[in-house]
């Protein structure tokens, strides 16, 4: 399988450069850091600040694994080798938005230590918010990773395409807002947009499965145009 | 094999290739000479679905670049003008991982890869980095991606850039071996690889096809006239000139003094005649050291199809 093939040599590469470990380690200790703080002032056996904490630094983190997905290879020229293959723009696209995925997930199952402790020193410990909350920090780094992968087709400067993705990260990530700044169906939609939003539904344990939805096409939009983008690199 | 029908390509409001067609036979190998810009890359890129033209047709192996491209994709080998490397891959990864989106199977994979990298002399280098490797090594590396899955059609943007002379021996000598059964289009601006390596040339200047020819061809019917070097010893020092001079039909250039002799280029018009004029100088006292023809090659013909007074004139 070609994506496959794609997806193996992106992986190889995250861990050939210092960016994935270096991700990874600013993160568990941010996160570590934040898990004890949190517990030690609240004395409260739940996840849910953590949670909310870990996917905001992993919206500044994410544009750092995306942004040479794409930019690079416009850069060292290799994007002409890909495009000169028996391989098309879905099939790019989808390996590496899986390879930067699998990462991702393994960053968030480190993680898990943490509600393997609340589990053992609480007494009385909710399950459902945890799982649900975990659901929501995949879903939310589904399109994270979509969004930035976007922008690292549209570009060979990563640190462009690093800006623009958290750029657009952000600009998602406080949508919400309009909805108290206009009383309207403007204000309405655009609070529909907003991954926070839909994110702090996951973290108070409601599985919406219109929230669900929304990550899945959200990501898709990003994945898709991040084709075109790419297709159309032969066009200009 | 390969087909270009009046290819034109736009960049914006820059021309760069305009109305090109070619065609080349199975097992053929076709150089494509040219100065920098003439728009050799974009003739390669739009073969190797790359690029589109902006009007005309291209087809390799019978199916359309545009149309087919997926197919013609298949029996592309491509080597561009910067060899696409992943430099944080070892040699062999990177070759795997070409294997892999080349659609050979692992066996098939193993064993190719075994035989390309004895092939370029990479067999030793299988287990290195790539960014550690010299330019050379890049560049072998770059052609054993191109050949790996064997295909029908080699396109080779400057295969020989940044080899040492004994490489680019080795390299040029492959390049013929691999035409028995590939079709080879190779860019270059080096006019002995075309020479040697090439069966038929297509000078490209400004976009344009300004000739098509074997090499013996071209450099035969560049030559306007005959010439000669000679270096001859004068008896003295200033009749000798007058001599040639009282010939309407012969022309010198290029004049060296030596220490005591000249040496100088001699062109003859057709009809000329040969005999009576060293007759005529050696009747004069001339002494003959050195009488050699000189035979136009392939840089004059180069120069002379390039170089744009030249071609404005004549149009």
């Amino acid at each position: 399988m070609k994506i496959f093939a794609i997806m193996k040599k992106e992986l190889q590469s995250f861990f050939f450069s210092p960016i994935a470990y270096i991700v990874f380690a600013s993160f568990l200790t941010i996160v570590g850091y934040l898990f004890w703080v949190i517990l030690m002032t609240s004395k409260i056996a739940t996840l849910e600040p953590m949670l909310y904490n870990a996917a905001f630094i992993l919206m500044l983190a994410s544009p750092v694994l995306t942004m040479r997905l794409v930019s690079e290879e416009k850069k060292s020229k290799t994007i002409e080798l890909l495009l000169t293959s028996p391989i098309s723009p879905f099939e790019i696209i989808a390996g590496k938005f899986l390879a930067c995925f699998v990462l991702y997930l393994v960053l968030i199952i480190l993680t898990l230590q943490y509600p393997l402790i609340l589990a053992y020193y609480s007494q009385d410990f909710d399950v459902g918010p945890i799982f649900s909350g975990y659901l929501g920090l995949v879903l939310l780094g589904a399109a994270y990773i979509s969004l930035g992968l976007f922008a690292s087709t549209l570009t060979e400067n990563q640190i462009i395409a690093a800006m623009v993705s958290f750029g657009g990260l952000v600009l998602f990530w406080i949508f919400g807002w309009a909805k108290h700044a206009f009383e309207n169906d403007f204000g309405e939609l655009l609070g529909n947009m907003s991954l926070f939003d839909r994110y702090s539904e996951f973290l108070r344990g409601i599985i919406d499965s219109g929230n669900v939805i929304f990550f899945v096409v959200f990501s898709m939009v990003w994945l898709f145009l991040a084709m075109r983008v790419l297709e159309s690199d032969r066009w200009r | 094999m390969i087909e270009m029908q009046n290819i034109t390509k736009y960049y914006d409001n820059f021309r760069a290739l305009n109305n090109i067609s070619l065609k080349v036979e199975k097992g053929e190998i076709l150089g494509l000479l040219g100065p920098n810009g003439a728009g050799k890359t974009t003739a390669m890129r739009i073969l190797t679905c790359f690029l589109p033209a902006t009007s005309g047709t291209a087809s390799v192996a019978g199916f359309d670049v545009f149309e087919d491209s997926l197919e013609v994709r298949r029996r592309l080998g491509y080597l561009p003008e910067t060899p696409p490397l992943y430099h944080e891959m070892t040699v062999r990864s990177y070759l795997n991982f070409i294997g892999e989106i080349r659609e050979l199977p692992g066996r098939v994979r193993e064993e190719r890869i075994g035989y390309v990298a004895e092939r370029i002399g990479l067999g030793e280098s299988l287990g290195r980095v790539i960014g550690t490797l010299s330019k050379g090594y890049r560049q072998r590396v770059g052609l054993a991606q191109a050949m790996l899955h064997n295909p029908e059609v080699l396109i080779l943007d400057e295969p020989t850039v940044g080899l040492d002379p004994n490489q680019i021996i080795e390299i040029r000598s492959l390049i013929k071996d691999l035409s028995r059964d590939h079709t080879i289009i190779l860019s270059t601006h080096i006019l002995p690889e075309v020479s040697m390596t090439c069966g038929r040339v297509v000078i490209i200047s400004e976009g344009e096809i300004v000739a098509v020819d074997s090499v013996a061809n071209l450099e035969k019917n560049a030559q306007a006239a005959p010439a000669w070097k000679i270096i001859l010893k004068p008896a003295n020092d200033q009749k000798w000139r007058e001599a040639i001079d009282s010939f309407s039909g012969a022309r010198i250039s290029e004049i060296r003094e030596l220490p005591d002799a000249y040496e100088f280029k001699l062109e003859l018009a057709r009809g000329e005649n040969f005999d009576e004029f060293f007759g005529c100088l050696s009747s004069k006292g001339a002494v003959f050291r050195e009488i050699s023809p000189v035979r136009a090659t392939l840089e004059d013909v180069f120069l002379r199809l390039t170089s744009t007074e030249d071609r404005k004139e004549a149009a």
